[in-house]
C-alpha cells in the first residue's frame, strides 16, 4: 500500500509539473493553479488518455515495467508524456487499428465510458475490451492481458469489482477499429467521453483511412496448437457440469469452433491434437471403428462430422469479418495405434486396417467436398512416454526414420493418386532435421522445425519449398510480463527467413488461476470467457499485437512488386532492432557433422546464442517502428 | 489371497461409492486377475530386459543443470523386443470384454528404491504412473510382487483396479511387473495429450 500511495503522490506531482511546464508559468502561478486544482483532485478527477498499443498501463496509471524501455526509463510515473489527450491513427482497409484508452479516476467511484468514431454507413466498427489486470507469479505489479469484450456505453466503478485491486486508479480499454475493405479512404473524426460524477473528460480521435488494402491472405501462417479437449471441461466448468454429456453436446462443438473462430479472426489458425502418446484417441477426433484385420472399417462418423463438418466447409466462420472459409489445416487421428492396431504392426493385417480406414476417410472427405483443408498425418509420440518404440516427434535417433518411410508407403497405398483431398505427411523435426529433409524427400511435405536448429540451415527453407514442401518453425508465446512487442518476433522472423509459418506449441492453457495468479502466460494467448458468462474464448493483448503485426507483414510483403523483397526485409530488420538480415541466422556448428544423438541441449544453446541473445530483449516499440515504415510505404503513391 | 480380498473390500468399494465413482462390475477384479495370471506365464522376462537401452539407463539418473531434458532426450529402446513384448501385452488386454491395459514395469539395477514403466498401451490407463515420469519411487505393492512373485490387487485410487503380477526370466528371477488395469468409469478424454 505504501508503494501505491507513493505512486499516487508522484503522479500528482508530475501532473502539476506538466501543467507548469506547458504553460511556462512561474512558481506563483503554479501555486495558484495547484490551489485551484486541489478541490478537483480531492473531489474527483476524470482523465482519458490514449496510449499506443505497445504501451500497457497498470491499474495505477503507470506504464508496466516491461514497456518502460520504450520511453527510455524504468522509473514509474515517467509515462505522463506518453498518454495522449487526443489520438491520430492511420490504417489500411481490411485491417484493424488499435490503441489503449485509459480512464483515470481518483478512485472508488462510478464512471461511464462512451466512444463514437465514424458514421455507421462508413462501415468502420469499434470493438472495445476491458483489460484485465493480472497478478503474475514471480513478477512485480500487475499486467493487463485478457481482454473482456464490452458494450458501449460502459458503466462501472473503480476499483473494478471483479478485478479486485485495492487502490485501483486507472482502467485500461483496448480499442480495435475495424476498417472494412469497403471503407472510403479519408479522415474520420470521433471522440471518447468519460463521465464520473460531475467530472467529464473527452478525448478526440482521428482516423485516416488509406486507400491501401491489407491482403486477405497472410504471408506467414501463425498456428496456435493445443492437445486434446479435456481442457475445455476444465476451463468451462459451468458448461461441463450443466451438461452430463458435455463432450458430445452441441455446446462442446460450438466451443471448439469458437476457438477456431477467435484465431481465424486474429489472422491465425488453430490445431487440436486428438490422440495421446500411447495412441488413445479422443472420440470426437476420429470416426468410430469396428472389426479387425481385413474387416476393420468405419462404423460411425457422427461425432467427427459434428466436430469438423462446419470447420471443413467453412460454415463455422459465417458472420466473421474475414468471411466463411474452410480451415486450412487439421490433424488426422492417425498414430501407430489408429486406425491400425499396433498388435498387427509389421504384418499384413496392419496394412489392411490402415488402408481400409484411410481409404474410407478419403472417400468421405471427397464426397463431402472437403478439399480445401490439408489433412495432416502427424506423429506426435515420443519414446519417453513408453507407448511406442520410435519417436514420431523430434527424431533424435536415425533408426526411427524407417517408420516414417513405412507410413509414407501406407498412406500412398490408401489414397487414389488423383484424389482432390489434400492429405499431407507432416513431421515435427529438430535434432535430425537435416537427415530427415534428405531421406524423407517426396514423403514428408510439411515440416515443423525447431527454430533454433533451423537457424543453422539458411538454405533449407528454400530447398524444401522448391520441392513443394511447407516449412514452419515453432516456439511458444512470450510471457505477459515481457515487453509488449515480444510476440512480434516470431512472425517477423518467419517472414525474414521466408518460411511459411510459425507455431505456438501451446496457446490455450492459461493455468489454474489466470485471473488472480497467472503463472506468466507462456502457454496461452487466449482466456476462457466462462468467468464473464461467455461460452467462448476471449482474446489477449498479445494476440491483438500479433494480429496487427501479421497485417503489417502482409502489407509489407505485398509491396515486393514495387521494392525488392530483400530491401524491404533489410529496412524492416533495421527498424525493428537495428539488425541486419544475416544477424537472424546462426552458423552451422561443427558438431552438426556428428550424429544428432551425440548433440546436447547445452551445445545447441551455445550454437544458437547469437540469435537468442539478439532476440532476448525486444524493445516494446520495436514493431511500432516497422509499422511506421509500412504506413509510410503504403501512403506513397503507387 | 485373503489379504488381497480384504484390501479390495476395505479400500476399494466403500471409497469409490462414497466419491460417486461406480463400483466395478462384480467379476471385473477376477477377470483382471486371470489376465495377470496368464500374463505372468506368457510374458518373456529375458525379452523385457532387452528393451531399454544401456544409454537410456545411463542418462536416466544423470542430472545436468544446463540440460534438464538430457534424460528424456536420451531415452531409447531396442525396437524388436519392445514390439514383441508390446504385442503380447496388447493381446492379453483383449482377453477381457471391457477396456483394459496391460502395462510393463521394471526395476532398475542398482536402484532398489526406484521403479519405471517400460510399456504403456492403448487406453493409456495406469493407476500408478505419474504422467511423464521416466522412473519413480518404488511402489510398495510392486516391491512385494518383485520379492514374493505373488499377484496383488491395488484399488487405492477410487474407480481404479490394477492387478500386479510378476514377470520372470529364464533363470526364474522376477524381473518385471505387469499392471493389468481398468477404470470403473473410463474417461475418454484423459491423457489425450
Amino acid at each position: 500500500m505504501g508503494g501505491r500511495s507513493a505512486n499516487a503522490k508522484q503522479h500528482r506531482r508530475t501532473m502539476i509539473r506538466e501543467i507548469t511546464n506547458r504553460l511556462g508559468l512561474g512558481f506563483t502561478t503554479c501555486l495558484g493553479l495547484c490551489l485551484l486544482a486541489a478541490p478537483a483532485l480531492r473531489g474527483g478527477v476524470a482523465n482519458l488518455r490514449a496510449y499506443p498499443e505497445y504501451l500497457r498501463v497498470d491499474p495505477f496509471g503507470q506504464i508496466v515495467l516491461a514497456d518502460r524501455a520504450a520511453i527510455g526509463t524504468q522509473a514509474a510515473g515517467a509515462h505522463q508524456g506518453q498518454g495522449r489527450r487526443s489520438i491520430s491513427l492511420l490504417g489500411a482497409r481490411g485491417g484493424y487499428v488499435s490503441f489503449h484508452l485509459v480512464a483515470e479516476l481518483s478512485g472508488d467511484e462510478g464512471y461511464s465510458l462512451e466512444l463514437r468514431l465514424a458514421p455507421e454507413n462508413s462501415g468502420i466498427q469499434t470493438d472495445v475490451y476491458r483489460e484485465w489486470f493480472h497478478s503474475i507469479q514471480n513478477a512485480k505489479g500487475y499486467y493487463p492481458d485478457a481482454l473482456i469484450p464490452i458494450q458501449l456505453p460502459y458503466s462501472s466503478r473503480l476499483p473494478e469489482p471483479d478485478n479486485r485491486i485495492s487502490g485501483q486508479k486507472a482502467q485500461a480499454f483496448w480499442i480495435d477499429l475495424w476498417i472494412p475493405p469497403s471503407a472510403t479512404p479519408g479522415l474520420y473524426h470521433g471522440r471518447a467521453v468519460l463521465n464520473a460524477g460531475r467530472n467529464r473528460a473527452t478525448l478526440p480521435i482521428e482516423l485516416k483511412v488509406l486507400p491501401a488494402d491489407v491482403p486477405e491472405r497472410d504471408v506467414v501462417t501463425v498456428d496456435h496448437n493445443s492437445y486434446g479437449s479435456s481442457w475445455l471441461g476444465d476451463q468451462y466448468p459451468g458448461l461441463a457440469e450443466e451438461l452430463p454429456d458435455f463432450y458430445s453436446s452441441d455446446a462442446f462443438f460450438h466451443l471448439i469452433q469458437a476457438y477456431h473462430r477467435i484465431f481465424y479472426e486474429h489472422r491465425g489458425v488453430f490445431h487440436q491434437l486428438g490422440y495421446g502418446h500411447a495412441g488413445k484417441v479422443g472420440p470426437e477426433f476420429a470416426p468410430a471403428l469396428a472389426g479387425a484385420g481385413r474387416n476393420r472399417h468405419i462404423t460411425n462418423w457422427d461425432l467427427y462430422d459434428r466436430h469438423y463438418g462446419p470447420l471443413f466447409d467453412g460454415s463455422a466462420f459465417a458472420g466473421t469479418r474475414r468471411g466463411a472459409r474452410p480451415i486450412p489445416f487439421v490433424y488426422l487421428p492417425i498414430n501407430p495405434e489408429w486406425p491400425a492396431s499396433f498388435v498387427n504392426w509389421g504384418e499384413p493385417g496392419y496394412e489392411a486396417e490402415f488402408v481400409n480406414v484411410v481409404s474410407e476417410m478419403e472417400r468421405h472427405f471427397r464426397e463431402k467436398q472437403w478439399t480445401q483443408t490439408r489433412f495432416e498425418m502427424f506423429f506426435n509420440h515420443k519414446k519417453r512416454y513408453m507407448g511406442f518404440p520410435w519417436d514420431g516427434d523430434e527424431v533424435r535417433f536415425p533408426k526411427d526414420i524407417q517408420y516414417f518411410v513405412e507410413y509414407a508407403r501406407l498412406l500412398k497405398k490408401a489414397l487414389p493418386p488423383d484424389t482432390p483431398v489434400k492429405f499431407v505427411f507432416r513431421a515435427d523435426v529438430s535434432w535430425d532435421m537435416e537427415q530427415q529433409f534428405r531421406e524423407l524427400q517426396g514423403m514428408v511435405k510439411m515440416w515443423i522445425s525447431s527454430g533454433g536448429i533451423l537457424s543453422w540451415y539458411q538454405g533449407a527453407a528454400r530447398m524444401l519449398q522448391e520441392r513443394g514442401d511447407l516449412v514452419w518453425y515453432y516456439s511458444g508465446p512470450p510471457g505477459v510480463n515481457e515487453a509488449s512487442a515480444t510476440i512480434s518476433k516470431f512472425p517477423f522472423q518467419a517472414w525474414l527467413w521466408s518460411v511459411d509459418g510459425f507455431v505456438h506449441w501451446l496457446a490455450v492453457d492459461p493455468g489454474q488461476d489466470p485471473w488472480f495468479r497467472l503463472v506468466d502466460g507462456t502457454t496461452t494467448v487466449v482466456y476462457p470467457g466462462d468467468r464473464f458468462g461467455r461460452e467462448e474464448p476471449i482474446p489477449s493483448i498479445r494476440l491483438k499485437i500479433q494480429r496487427n503485426c501479421l497485417q503489417d507483414l502482409a502489407l509489407l510483403d505485398s509491396l515486393r512488386n514495387r521494392h525488392p523483397l530483400e530491401a524491404l526485409k533489410s529496412e524492416a530488420a533495421k527498424r525493428y532492432n537495428n539488425s541486419r538480415l544475416e544477424n537472424w541466422w546462426n552458423p552451422r556448428p561443427p558438431f552438426a557433422d556428428q550424429p544428432a544423438f551425440e548433440w546436447t541441449n547445452t551445445g545447441i544453446g551455445e550454437a544458437t546464442s547469437r540469435t537468442s541473445k539478439m532476440l532476448e530483449s525486444i524493445r516494446p516499440d520495436a514493431w511500432a517502428d516497422v509499422h511506421a515504415y509500412v504506413m509510410q510505404l503504403i501512403s506513397e503513391a503507387p | 489371497m485373503t489379504f488381497l480380498c480384504l484390501l479390495f473390500v476395505m479400500s476399494g468399494l466403500p471409497r469409490s461409492a462414497a466419491q460417486g465413482v461406480p463400483p466395478p462390475a462384480p467379476d471385473q477384479p477376477e477377470q483382471l486377475d486371470e489376465v495377470a495370471r496368464v500374463g505372468s506365464v506368457m510374458v518373456d522376462g529375458d525379452l523385457c530386459e532387452r528393451i531399454v537401452t544401456q544409454r537410456a539407463l545411463t542418462y536416466m539418473f544423470e542430472v545436468d543443470p544446463r540440460d534438464r531434458w538430457a534424460a528424456g532426450d536420451n531415452y531409447d529402446v531396442d525396437d524388436a523386443p519392445f514390439i514383441e513384448v508390446k504385442k503380447t501385452l496388447l493381446r492379453h488386454s483383449h482377453l477381457v470384454p471391457f477396456p483394459a491395459d496391460v502395462n510393463l514395469w521394471m526395476p532398475i539395477k542398482g536402484r532398489p528404491d526406484k521403479i519405471r514403466i517400460v510399456i504403456r498401451n492403448t487406453h493409456e490407463m495406469s493407476q500408478l504412473w505419474p504422467w511423464g515420469a521416466l522412473y519413480q519411487d518404488m511402489i510398495p505393492q510392486m516391491k512385494t510382487v518383485l520379492e514374493t512373485g505373488e499377484r496383488i490387487t491395488v484399488t487405492e485410487k477410487p474407480g481404479w483396479i490394477s492387478v500386479l503380477a510378476p514377470v520372470s526370466d529364464s533363470l526364474g528371477d522376477v524381473v518385471g511387473v505387469l499392471e493389468v488395469v481398468t477404470q470403473t468409469q473410463s474417461d475418454a478424454h484423459a491423457n489425450v495429450k
